[in-house]
């Protein structure tokens, strides 16, 4: 024998916290937090505005992604390739981005040169000028975007899993950046309205992380950002409506997006999820990692392990402020699409039925907690995870709280989470693949009512 | 600002194997890099995609180590992990808690000295379906998703080994056998075909003393380096070569493929240059030109992929919007990297490229998983892992000459392959 037969037994580990800090109000409330990470010279820098894509009218869907996209085109001080040449010479990138929950602008740059980019990231977001013709030439990229997902399986499956799942009230049953009925009437105005509805100092939060030990943030905040004022049109977002209607009824929905000579078919089942305030959050996160999250997970193993049907299964929870989907993923060859489908659904069934083994629960909480320190090691990381405590209005130790917290996650919670958050029987079922070759066994296994739609979507003329 | 320098030690066990340490303990992490020096390159006529069919075998278990087990307790140690396979080389790789680190290279030991205790018909049929799957989903049943297999198919001729892509064919992909494995796994996966670099919150001595313990039992292979065919070829393609590829896409889109310098050679550096002048982001060229100003293209993009044998390729695309005049758009494409080869770059714009390739290298450094593989690399492919700290002083001396001389080589017509995809409509 040429190796050695024993496996070694882990080292003692070393302490890992995740960084202290805390929230300093400027004179007008904007907040401030700074997080000091020795030996991280480029540091990351990222002001929170705690409203996104679900806090816009119906009518407008998308304005906030394009108001973000738009706002480095162009400021009262300089033009969008003026704003690019004076970001490049700081050997720094500037950002914009809005998801459902939250805009942010951020810029990673080197400590020496952090009240530079700080002062553009002032410009981007108090002086924007929101050009006619750029923010037209942003809408017509999004519409051939739009055109682009319809051909792409899996977007096609992501959009007609929401879709699917959501009533039409529901923010979330669209595309974050928007339909074409809606973006097609987005205008440069919509971009301004739509910001001076979220500029409010009070909401906002700037957080920078790096080798800040030589730096006075607080400072070079108060004076960038410490005199802005609300604007006169700011406004505080509601609730967001999150609702299906899977629920109310007696037996699954089957949607099947026919796509002939597909090699594969794109499976989604799923429905209604969780908001991220919940109080079984470590529980969810246990019970998810064993049946879709480890490489190891019940989905993984059965359907890519044991079947050889995929290149990879996985199911999830996407936690927003209001209930975000839950689904079961995966794309399998097209002979299997109807096997591996009752696949999924049986792994769905089980969690609940009976309680996971101990092998599984010990798996998932080691790797969760074991990973914990691996997720922060760079300045964007902290400050990303940052952002999402203040845009979830979470407290301040919460991911100082959350290994203890999954450590203490039982065999009983697990079932009691699977229980109450997966529900098989009145999922949705989307398949985006060639209907031809998989509908009469479809139809006999009886998992539903099932609707079929031939996907015309290819080609520019025809688009939606 | 200046990227740090990244101290290592540098040596080799008595069969060979390649030990490279950088320590580094800000964060209680560490990374574990393993390159052998194996990739597509080596298949041959009919074994196309075996490289790779084989690194998704190496996780099926050894004698100590069940089947999906590496994955398992690697998770449960807390670590990530992957493997990827590419035209030159193969690497594994796991990210761990620092106290974890003994465990993976306990794992790559086992895998690396007794894979074939393990190996069963069974085992290799699934994995070969879930690389049939992975072709599908990557490649056959995404849009535009044979760019990659044409353009090298034309840059390369059908004798050269980069003639194919990693992925490989369905059809060599059923035909591959146990035996295949086996011959595969006793040539190319030995201590002395392999380079293994550990980076973090580790104790260089300790290291040592593991990788002694766990890697020094296995044999080298007596019959490595395996001597490949000259791969040599004439700098430029000869001539240019056009496809139209109808395709359910709902955008044209156009794929430019190019010989270039091989990888290591300066003369990529400069284009490398070139690409961040050309494409790199919205300030580049290419950007402003074809999205921004003319409002030909949805979006535009240029780089180099870095081979070591024969040529490198220099890759490019431009997705028209709807409207566009497709022969425009390649006009303008074209015309703007015609004109790197006829007149220098600027000095602003030669600054603002070295400042990004300076602040891309900073931030990708700061990982231990980037640092531990691209030390690895350039042990594997130019037997030099100090080129981690003088890759960026290369980029920065660059100059507006050095760009202009490679682009005139290498844009020229008589050395690109043009795919252009074109919405089929639907039966």
């Amino acid at each position: 024998m040429t190796v050695i037969a024993e496996r070694p037994v882990p080292g003692e580990p070393r302490p890992f916290h995740f960084p202290g800090f805390e929230r300093v109000a400027l004179d007008n409330g904007l907040g401030v937090i700074e997080v000091d990470l020795p030996g991280r010279e480029l540091v990351s820098a990222s002001l929170v505005l705690p409203s996104g894509a679900a806090d816009e009218p119906d009518a407008e869907a998308g304005v906030t992604t394009l108001m973000a996209r738009a706002l480095s085109e162009g400021t009262k001080r300089r033009s969008a390739i003026e704003l690019v040449e004076a970001t490049e010479r700081l050997g720094a990138s500037l950002h914009a981005e809005a998801g459902w929950d939250a805009i942010s602008v951020g810029i990673d740059v080197p400590v020496g040169r952090l009240a530079a980019g700080l002062d553009l990231m002032a410009e981007v977001l108090a002086e924007p000028t929101f050009p006619t013709h750029e923010v037209d030439r942003l809408r017509e990229e999004r519409l051939n975007d739009i055109l682009q997902a319809r051909a792409d399986a899996r977007r096609r499956a992501e959009e007609g899993f929401v879709d699917t799942v959501y009533l039409a009230d529901s923010p979330y049953r669209r595309p974050a950046s928007g339909t074409r009925e809606t973006v097609e009437k987005l205008t440069a105005d919509a971009c301004r309205d739509l910001l001076g509805k979220r500029f409010d100092p009070a909401r906002m939060t700037l957080i920078v992380g790096g080798d800040l030990a030589d730096v006075d943030v607080v400072g070079l905040a108060a004076e960038r950002f410490g005199s802005w004022a609300a604007s006169p049109t700011a406004e505080q977002p509601g609730a967001i409506p999150a609702r299906s209607g899977l629920d109310a009824m007696d037996q699954r929905l089957v949607r099947v997006f026919h796509r002939p000579g597909s090699v594969q078919t794109e499976i989604r089942i799923g429905h209604l999820g969780l908001p991220r305030r919940i109080d079984d959050f470590h529980a969810v996160s246990v019970m998810s990692a064993i049946l879709g999250g480890l490489f190891n997970s019940r989905l993984n193993n059965k359907l890519r392990e044991e079947k050889g049907y995929t290149y990879g299964a996985s199911a999830g929870f996407d936690l927003r402020r209001a209930a975000g989907p839950f689904a079961a993923r995966t794309a399998v060859n097209t002979e299997v699409t109807v096997p591996a489908t009752l696949d999924m659904l049986h792994e769905l069934e089980r969690i609940g039925a009976a309680d996971v083994t101990d092998d599984e629960l010990r798996a998932a909480r080691d790797f969760l907690v074991g990973v914990f320190p691996l997720r922060f090691e760079t300045p964007p990381a902290v400050v990303g995870s940052i952002g999402g405590l203040i845009v979830h209005d979470l407290p301040h130790d919460e991911l100082n709280r959350y290994r203890p917290a999954i450590e203490a996650v039982t065999t009983e919670a697990v079932r009691a989470a699977a229980v109450a958050h997966i529900r098989p029987a009145t999922a949705a079922i989307v398949l985006v693949g060639d209907a031809d070759a998989f509908l009469p066994a479809l139809e006999a296994e009886g998992l539903g009512r099932i609707v079929i739609e031939r996907d015309d979507g290819d080609t520019p003329a025809n688009g939606r | 600002m200046p990227v740090p320098t990244v101290r290592f030690s540098d040596e080799r066990l008595p069969n060979g194997l390649r030990l490279i340490v950088a320590e580094d303990h800000l964060v209680p992490v560490a990374a574990i890099n393993l390159w052998y020096g194996v990739g597509s390159k080596h298949e041959v006529t009919g074994k196309t995609g075996f490289a790779h069919l084989f690194e998704h075998v190496m996780f099926e278990g050894s004698a100590h180590v069940g089947k999906s087990e590496h994955m398992a307790l690697v998770q449960g140690a807390g670590g990530v992990m992957n493997g990827s396979t590419w035209l030159d080389r193969t690497n594994y790789y796991e990210t761990m808690p620092s106290h974890q680190v003994e465990l993976a290279l306990w794992l790559e030991a086992d895998r690396m000295g007794t894979l074939l205790d393990a190996l069963s018909q069974e085992n290799l049929d699934n994995q070969r379906e879930v690389v049939k799957n992975e072709k599908r989903q990557s490649y056959d049943n995404r849009p535009y998703g044979s760019w990659n297999e044409k353009l090298l198919a034309t840059l390369f001729p059908p004798e050269h080994p980069y003639h194919h892509p990693t992925i490989g064919s369905m059809a060599d992909l059923d035909a591959a056998s146990l035996d295949d494995v086996k011959a595969f796994f006793r040539l190319h996966y030995a201590p002395n075909n392999a380079v293994v670099t550990v980076v973090g919150d580790v104790e260089a001595g300790q290291i040592r003393a593991w990788v002694d313990h766990y890697f020094g039992g296995i044999p080298a292979n007596p019959n490595l380096p395996v001597h490949l065919p000259d791969m040599s070829l004439p700098p430029t393609l000869g001539g240019e070569i056009r496809e139209v590829v109808p395709d359910r896409v709902p955008l044209p889109r156009i794929y430019w493929g190019l010989r270039a310098p091989v990888y290591g050679d300066p003369r990529l550096d400069a284009l490398d240059l070139a690409g961040q002048i050309l494409a790199g982001g919205k300030g580049s060229r290419l950007h402003q030109r074809l999205v921004r100003e003319e409002r030909l293209a949805q979006d535009v993009a240029l780089f180099s992929m870095g081979f070591t044998g024969g040529a490198s390729v220099t890759a490019g695309w431009a997705t028209a919007r709807p409207e566009t005049d497709l022969a425009k758009l390649e006009g303008a494409f074209w015309d703007e990297l015609e004109r790197l080869g006829r007149e220098p770059v600027t000095a602003d714009e030669l600054e603002r490229a070295r400042a990004l390739t300076e602040a891309d290298e900073l931030g990708a450094l700061m990982r231990v998983d980037e640092r531990a593989d691209r030390l690895s690399m350039y042990a594997t492919l130019f037997d030099d892992p100090d080129l981690i700290n003088r890759i960026l002083p290369r980029y920065l001396a660059v100059t507006a000459e050095d760009i202009q001389r490679v682009c005139a080589d290498v844009f020229r017509p008589d050395n690109r392959a043009v795919l252009t995809y074109v919405p089929v409509a639907q039966p």
